[in-house]
């Protein structure tokens, strides 16, 4: 009895990790934005982007409907400790790996905004991609990092 | 030599307020315009010990991130009860967008007391020159304006000397801590 109960357990195990396997997908992690006061022109947006798929990934910018402008940036620093921000035009994740969007560097840039979230808040940004339909995630404004 | 070394460091340690070098190719007075329109001289603050950075508030990654450190330095001050004679001060380097209503609007936000500064072009650039800060306003696409910069953070003591410089990532209670030795 318990034998036949661990092997139909096993059975759901198998189920399950195939399944996994099945639906490998690109999602979001650890998706922030930086509070800023609530007269700001523009806000940054950090995330980790996992791609699972076995495709490459090209990450061409993003939407949310509190921002009317948004692109993808990069904060550069050169050899003097000078930063500058570059538009990015797409981004690639290779297959099986991710990236990173944080301070300092990467970022989603949100401008012309309709309206600045406050901390706590958890608006929605989608990703869009060349190559994949948008993916959508609750961003939470936080005034540091996570 | 390496014991040599080591002892300067357990000397270093020991020491815990060691007097900050005065830093003499840095800094100056200097007369801009504050948030609520007046001139301004950096001067009038002599006597406080000020904490002076710059950037713009069209800057979403780097310069939100300064004044939200910035204000967690005041803030810790604060609750310490040690921020009396502390004022962080914030230079623009975007008058143009950041005008004094703006920044009125926009620095009580961080709730750290911080002074904003603007004024003409060429005050600024000024100011900028004498404390080493490099900006460079640029095309950042789709017409809007960035700017290429350095941002250092100033450490100045009652007299308005530069006492020590720190990046942008500093530790704040490096900060605390260096703030305490010129109270
Ligand atoms: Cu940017």
């Amino acid at each position: 009895m318990l034998k036949r109960f661990f092997s139909a357990m096993s059975g759901v195990a198998l189920l399950v990790t195939v399944s996994a396997g099945a639906f490998a997908e690109a999602r979001i992690e650890q998706a922030w934005l930086r509070a800023v006061p609530p007269v700001s022109p523009s806000m940054a947006g950090y995330f980790v982007l996992v791609n699972d798929t076995d495709q490459p990934l090209v990450l061409t910018g993003a939407n949310a409907d509190f921002a009317g402008m948004t692109m993808l940036h990069d904060t550069g620093t050169d050899g003097e400790g000078r930063r500058s921000m570059s538009h990015l035009k797409d981004v690639t994740i290779p297959a099986g790996e991710s990236l990173a969007f944080a301070p300092g560097g990467r970022h989603l840039m949100l401008m012309k905004m309709k309206s600045v979230p406050e901390a706590g808040e958890t608006p929605k940004v989608c990703l869009a991609f060349q190559n994949h339909a948008d993916l959508c995630g609750a961003f939470q404004v936080r005034h540091n990092e996570p | 030599m390496l014991i040599a070394g080591a002892a300067l460091l357990l000397a270093a340690c020991s020491e815990p307020a060691r007097e900050l070098p005065v830093n003499t190719r840095l800094g100056g007075d200097f007369t801009l315009t504050d948030y609520n329109g007046e001139r301004f001289s950096l001067s009038s603050l002599n006597g406080e010990v000020v904490i002076l950075f710059f950037g713009y508030t069209h800057c979403p990654d780097i310069c939100p991130a300064v004044l939200a450190r910035v204000s967690q330095v005041y803030r810790n001050l604060k609750e310490q009860g040690e921020a009396d004679q502390v004022r962080p001060v914030f230079v623009t380097f975007d008058p143009e967008r950041d005008t004094a209503q703006h920044l009125r609007e926009y620095l009580p936000w961080f709730k750290a007391d911080i002074l904003g500064l603007t004024g003409e072009l060429s005050a600024i650039e000024k100011v900028a020159e004498q404390y080493g800060v490099v900006f460079i306003k640029e095309d950042g696409g789709n017409g809007e304006v960035d700017f290429t910069h350095s941002d250092y953070i100033y450490l100045l003591d009652q007299q308005g000397r530069v006492r020590k410089v720190y990046p942008a990532d500093f530790n704040i209670d490096e900060v605390v801590a260096d703030v305490k030795t010129l109270l």
